[in-house]
C-alpha cells in the first residue's frame, strides 16, 4: 500500500510543517533525513495520525486517514517508537501480543491465533527464544527489535519507524537496517523511517526524502537526486560524495 | 505457565469462597457449619428451619450473610479498581481513591450526617459526591496536554479540596453528629442491611465484572498514550470506560461501608509479586485475593474481641502494610 | 585590646537591642482586661478542678463565661443566669430547653465552638471573672488561663451522678449560692435515693438486662450509664471493655446484641426526631432482632441519654422513668408528664416543661406501647 501526502499542515507553537504532494511508494524502503528540527518526527507522527490531521490531507492507499477509526488505521499503518519506558515489566511475548489490539474487541482476550501471530513476529526478528523474558532484561538493541515485532504483529502494510538506529553500535545498526530492508523486499511492506545517518540511508533506502524547516526539499531515489549541492543546501555545510567499491559515502 | 503456577492460580481463585463459607460459622455465637447450611437453604426449603435455635436464622441470614457478601464483593471490587487505575496511570503506587472518591464520599457523608439527616441518607450522599469528585477531576484534566499526569495531580487537588470542605462541616458539627461521622469514616462492613445492599452489591458486581472483562485491554492502556493510539486504541473512550467502572465500584463500596483503605493498593501488588504484571492474570487474581483478604480482615475485626468491634479499615492497614513491606524485601522478581 | 573593645561594643549593642525589643513586645502585648483576679483583693476561694489544677477563684463573681454546657445549666439552676456573659455554641444550637429555662439567652454571645475551641479575643472582651471549661486537654485549659489571666475551672460529671451532685455544690460555692446548691443537691440525691430504696431487695438475677443504643448508632453503647444502674437495670455492655482509657462508649457488633438477647433496649432519645438515625420503630421492625425478648415484649423505648454531658434535671427524671419501665409493679404511680413538670419547676422555675420538651423530642409518646 502506498502513502500519499496530498496537503499536510501541522502547526505547533513556532514550528510549522507543510508537506505537499509527497508519494511514498509501496513495498519500498523510504528514508526521511534532514537536520535537527526539520520536522521528520512530526511528519512521521502525522502519517500515523498520532497528531491531528485534517481531512483530505493524507491518504493510505485510497483511504483518507482522517476518516478512519483507530482500529482501522492501526491495521493499515504501524508505528515503532524510538523507545519504550514503562512502569511494568511485561514478558516479551505479552508485549508483542499488544500489537493485536486492533483485532481484539474491547472485552475480549487474545485467542490462540493472536498468540501465534505474536510468536511469529518475534521469530522474524530473531528473538523467539526470549518470549518469556521480561522486556527490560533485554539489551537496548534487542528491545528495539521487540518494538518492531510488536508492529509486525499488527499485520499492517505500512510500517513507520522513528530513528530506529539511534544509540545502536555499527553491527546492530547494520542488522536492523537489513531487517527493515527484508521487510520491504520479502514481506512487501511499505517501510518508512527517519535516519540521522545519511550513509545508512544512501546504502539501504530505495527512496530518500530530504526535509528542512518543516518542508520537503527533495524526494526520490538516491541515484536520481543525490548531489553535493542538495546536501549543502539541506545541511548547510560542505559535503562530498565519494565512491568506493561501488558504494557511495558522504564525507563532511 | 508451569503446572505449579496453574495450581497456585486455582488456589487463589478458590480461596475467597472457602473463607466465605468458613466465616459464616465464625462469630460471637457458635453456629456449626451444618446449621449454617440449613439456615442458608431455609428461604428456599422452609423445612430446613426445623430444629434450629431461634436466633440462628436472624444471625446467619440477617447478620453474617450480608456482611460476608459485602466483604467479598467490596474486597474484589476495591482490588480490581486499584489494579485498573494502576494500569491506566502507569503507576503501581496509585490506589483506588486517587481520583478523589474517598474525599468526595466523606464530604457527602458529612453533609448527610451533619446537615441533611433523614432527607438525604449518607449512602446516597456519599455515592453522589464521590461521583461528583471524579467528574470534576475528569473535566479539569481533560484540558491538559498530558492527560495522565494531570489526572493524578488533579485527583490529589480535588481530594484536598473536598477534605477542606469536610473539615469545614466537621467544624460546625455538634459533637454528637461528629461522632457519627467519625465512625463512618473509619469504615464498617456491618452497617448496611439488605435494603442498602440490594442496590450497592449489584453495582459492585457489575463494575467488577466489567473491569475483569477488560483485563487484557489494560495491558495496552498501560502503554504510553502515543503507543496505545498507534496500536489502534480509542484512548479517550476506553480510559473513560475504565474510570467509570472503577468509580462505580469504589463509590458503591464507600457509600455503604465507609472508607476501607489499602486494599486496592496492596492486593494488586501482592498478585504481581506472585504472578507477574500481565493484567490477564493480575485483575482476576486481585479480585479473588482481595475478596478473601477483606473477609479475613473483617473476621478479625468482629471476632478478635468478644464484646467490641474494631473498624475493619484499621485492620486492612495494620495487617496489609507490614505484610507488604515484608514481601517487598523478600521479593527478587523484577516486576517494576 | 582593640578586639576586646569591639567585642564590648557588640555586647553593648546586643544588650540595648534586647532591652528595646523586650520593651517593645511588652508594650504591644494584648492588653489584658483588668480583672479583679489579677490586681484586686486576695481571692476568697481555692478550688481543685477535674484536671487536678488548683485554681484561685475571686470572691465576688459577677460575670461568668461557661464553655461547658452542663455547667451552664447548673449556673441557671442556681439562679445565677443573670451573671452569664457568654456561652458555648452547643448551648445555642443543640440544647432543646435552654431558651425556655433562660429566656434571656438570646443576648448571650457565643464564645466557643465545640467545647474548648474558644475565641480568645471575644472571651477577654467580655471581662468575665471566671471561666468554666471541659476537662479535656489540660494544655488548652492552661493556655486559656495563661493568655486571658482569668481563672479557668474545668469540670464535668463524666457520667457519674455522685460527681454531678458534688459539682453542683462546688459551683454553688464558687458562685456564693451554697444554700440553693444544697437544696437542689438534696432534691436530686433524695430523688435518686428513693428509687434505690424501693429497689433494695431486688436480687441480681431478677434485674432486667438492658442494651443501650446511643449516639445515633445501633452498635455504639455506653460502658457505664448510672440512671440504668440506679433504676435497677443491668447494662450488658458494662463488662465489655476495660475502662482503662476512659472511653465513655464502645462499639459492639449486631451479633453480640443478638447473642445477649436483652430484656430491654433503650434508644438515645435526645436527638430531634428528624435527626434520629436509630429509632424504636426501626428496631422493632428489624428482622434480625425478631427473636429478641425486648422486641417480642415491645420493651424498646427512648430514653434521654447523654446530651452535651448531662442535664441534672433530666438525669433525675430519666432515672425515675427507667425505674418505672423496669419495675412497673413497684412504681405504679409514675407519670412522666407530671414528674417532668415538677422537676423542671424545681430546678429552673419553668412551667410546662414537659410540654416544651415533648414539642422538641416527642417524649409524650415514650410511655405508650
Amino acid at each position: 500500500m502506498s502513502l500519499w501526502v496530498k496537503d499536510l499542515r501541522f502547526d505547533y507553537r513556532s514550528f510549522s510543517l507543510r508537506v505537499r504532494d509527497l508519494r511514498i511508494e509501496e513495498a519500498r524502503l523510504t528514508a526521511i533525513v534532514g537536520p535537527n528540527g526539520a520536522g521528520k518526527t512530526t511528519l512521521l507522527k502525522c502519517l500515523c495520525a498520532l497528531l491531528p490531521v485534517a481531512k483530505d490531507s493524507l491518504f493510505l492507499g485510497r483511504r483518507d486517514i482522517a476518516l478512519l477509526s483507530a482500529e482501522e488505521r492501526a491495521r493499515l499503518i504501524a508505528y515503532v517508537p524510538q523507545e519504550h519506558g514503562s512502569a511494568f515489566n511485561y514478558a516479551v511475548q505479552d508485549f508483542v501480543l499488544m500489537g493485536r489490539a486492533a483485532y481484539i474487541p474491547l472485552l475480549s482476550t487474545p485467542a490462540a491465533a493472536d498468540v501465534e501471530i505474536a510468536l511469529e513476529a518475534l521469530a522474524y526478528v530473531g528473538l523467539r527464544r526470549y518470549a518469556s523474558r521480561p522486556y527490560f532484561e533485554l539489551s537496548s538493541g534487542e528491545r528495539r527489535l521487540v518494538l518492531i515485532a510488536r508492529a509486525l504483529a499488527q499485520k499492517s502494510d505500512i510500517l513507520v519507524l522513528d530513528e530506529p538506529t539511534t544509540f545502536l553500535d555499527p553491527k546492530h545498526e547494520t542488522e536492523l537496517m537489513d531487517l527493515v530492508r527484508r521487510l520491504a523486499v520479502e514481506k512487501k511492506k511499505t517501510v518508512l523511517l527517519t535516519l540521522h545517518n545519511l550513509d545508512m540511508a544512501v546504502k539501504h533506502a530505495d527512496a530518500i526524502v530530504f526535509m528542512k524547516n518543516g518542508g520537503v526539499v527533495a524526494a526520490g531515489a538516491p541515484d536520481d537526486i543525490l548531489d553535493e549541492a542538495l546536501l549543502e543546501s539541506v545541511y548547510e555545510i560542505k559535503m562530498s560524495i565519494l565512491r568506493h567499491e561501488g558504494r557511495r559515502f558522504i564525507v563532511k | 505457565m508451569t503446572r505449579k503456577q496453574r495450581v497456585l492460580g486455582w488456589l487463589v481463585i478458590l480461596f475467597p469462597f472457602v473463607v466465605f463459607f468458613i466465616s459464616l460459622s465464625v462469630g460471637v455465637v457458635r453456629i456449626p457449619l451444618g446449621d449454617v447450611f440449613k439456615a442458608l437453604l431455609s428461604p428456599v426449603f422452609p423445612a430446613m428451619k426445623e430444629g434450629l435455635p431461634e436466633n440462628v436464622l436472624g444471625i446467619v441470614l440477617g447478620v453474617r450473610l450480608p456482611r460476608l457478601l459485602l466483604a467479598f464483593l467490596a474486597g474484589a471490587g476495591l482490588s480490581v479498581s486499584g489494579a485498573s487505575l494502576q494500569a491506566l496511570s502507569r503507576n503501581p503506587l496509585v490506589n483506588e481513591y486517587i481520583l478523589g472518591i474517598s474525599s468526595g464520599a466523606a464530604f457527602g457523608a458529612s453533609l448527610s450526617i451533619v446537615i441533611f439527616r433523614q432527607s438525604f441518607p449518607p449512602q446516597v450522599s456519599a455515592f453522589l459526591f464521590a461521583v461528583v469528585a471524579v467528574v470534576i477531576v475528569l473535566a479539569i484534566s481533560r484540558k491538559s496536554d498530558s492527560p495522565i499526569v494531570s489526572l493524578l495531580l488533579t485527583g490529589i487537588i480535588v481530594s484536598a479540596f473536598f477534605s477542606a470542605l469536610l473539615s469545614l462541616v466537621e467544624f460546625f458539627a455538634s459533637p454528637y453528629a461528629l461522632q457519627g461521622l467519625f465512625y463512618w469514616l473509619m469504615g464498617n462492613l456491618g452497617w448496611p442491611g439488605w435494603g442498602a445492599l440490594s442496590i450497592s452489591l449489584p453495582l459492585m458486581a457489575a463494575g467488577t465484572a466489567g473491569l475483569i472483562l477488560m483485563r487484557w485491554r489494560m495491558n495496552v492502556l498501560s502503554m504510553s498514550d502515543e503507543e496505545a493510539r498507534a496500536l489502534g486504541v480509542n484512548l479517550g473512550r476506553e480510559k473513560l470506560i475504565v474510570v467509570i467502572l472503577a468509580t462505580l465500584v469504589t463509590s458503591a463500596v464507600t457509600s455503604v461501608a465507609g472508607i476501607i483503605g489499602w486494599v486496592g493498593l496492596i492486593v494488586p501488588h501482592l498478585v504481581r509479586m506472585m504472578a507477574g504484571v500481565d493484567n490477564r492474570r493480575v485483575v482476576p487474581l486481585s479480585a479473588a485475593l482481595g475478596a478473601g483478604y477483606l473477609i479475613l480482615a473483617d473476621d478479625l475485626a468482629r471476632g478478635l474481641a468478644a464484646s467490641f468491634e474494631i473498624p475493619v479499615g484499621i485492620f486492612t492497614s495494620l495487617i496489609g502494610i507490614p505484610f507488604f513491606i515484608l514481601l517487598l524485601r523478600k521479593s527478587k522478581r523484577i516486576w517494576l | 585590646m582593640r578586639s576586646f573593645a569591639s567585642l564590648w561594643m557588640t555586647l553593648r549593642r546586643a544588650l540595648v537591642l534586647a532591652f528595646i525589643s523586650g520593651a517593645f513586645f511588652a508594650a504591644t502585648a494584648p492588653s489584658v482586661a483588668s480583672s479583679p483576679a489579677q490586681a484586686g483583693p486576695s481571692p476568697a476561694l481555692t478550688v481543685k478542678d477535674d484536671l487536678g489544677r488548683t485554681v484561685a477563684v475571686p470572691a465576688a463573681v459577677k460575670r461568668i463565661v461557661s464553655l461547658q454546657a452542663e455547667i451552664t445549666r447548673l449556673v441557671v439552676a442556681l439562679g445565677a443566669g443573670g451573671e452569664l456573659a457568654g456561652i458555648d455554641y452547643t448551648m445555642r444550637r443543640h440544647d432543646h430547653l435552654f431558651k425556655y429555662i433562660y429566656p434571656d439567652e438570646a443576648r448571650l454571645p457565643v464564645v466557643s465552638m465545640a467545647e474548648n475551641n474558644v475565641n480568645l479575643e471575644t472571651l477577654v472582651s467580655l471581662k468575665p471573672d471566671i471561666i468554666f471549661a471541659s476537662p479535656f486537654e489540660k494544655q488548652i485549659v492552661e493556655a486559656i488561663q495563661r493568655k486571658t489571666k482569668i481563672p479557668v475551672v474545668a469540670l464535668a460529671s463524666l457520667g457519674d451522678t455522685a460527681k454531678l451532685a458534688d459539682e453542683l455544690k462546688l459551683v454553688g460555692r464558687i458562685l456564693a449560692r451554697e444554700r440553693r446548691a444544697e437544696e437542689l443537691a438534696a432534691y436530686f440525691s433524695g430523688g435518686l435515693g428513693r428509687v434505690r430504696d424501693r429497689l433494695k431487695d431486688v436480687p441480681a438475677g431478677r434485674k432486667p438486662r438492658v442494651y443501650m443504643s446511643f449516639w445515633g448508632s445501633l452498635t455504639r453503647t455506653p460502658i457505664r450509664y448510672d440512671p440504668v444502674a440506679i433504676a435497677g437495670g443491668l447494662n450488658l455492655a458494662e463488662k465489655a471493655v476495660p475502662d482503662v482509657l476512659g472511653s465513655a462508649g464502645t462499639t459492639v457488633n449486631v451479633e453480640r446484641i443478638i447473642a445477649w438477647n436483652p430484656d430491654v433496649i433503650l434508644v438515645h432519645g435526645n436527638y430531634l426526631p428528624a435527626e434520629r438515625t436509630v429509632t424504636v420503630e426501626g428496631i422493632l421492625g428489624d428482622s434480625r432482632f425478631a427473636s429478641l425478648k425486648a422486641v417480642k415484649s415491645r420493651k424498646v423505648r427512648y430514653t434521654f441519654g447523654f446530651w452535651n454531658w448531662w442535664d441534672m434535671a433530666e438525669v433525675l427524671l430519666e432515672t425515675e422513668y427507667l425505674a418505672a419501665l423496669f419495675y412497673p409493679e413497684r412504681f405504679p404511680a409514675f407519670d412522666l408528664g407530671r414528674r417532668c413538670d415538677e422537676i423542671h419547676k424545681m430546678f429552673y422555675g419553668l412551667d410546662g416543661g414537659f410540654a416544651k420538651l415533648s414539642a422538641a423530642l416527642g417524649c409524650d409518646e415514650w410511655t405508650h406501647d
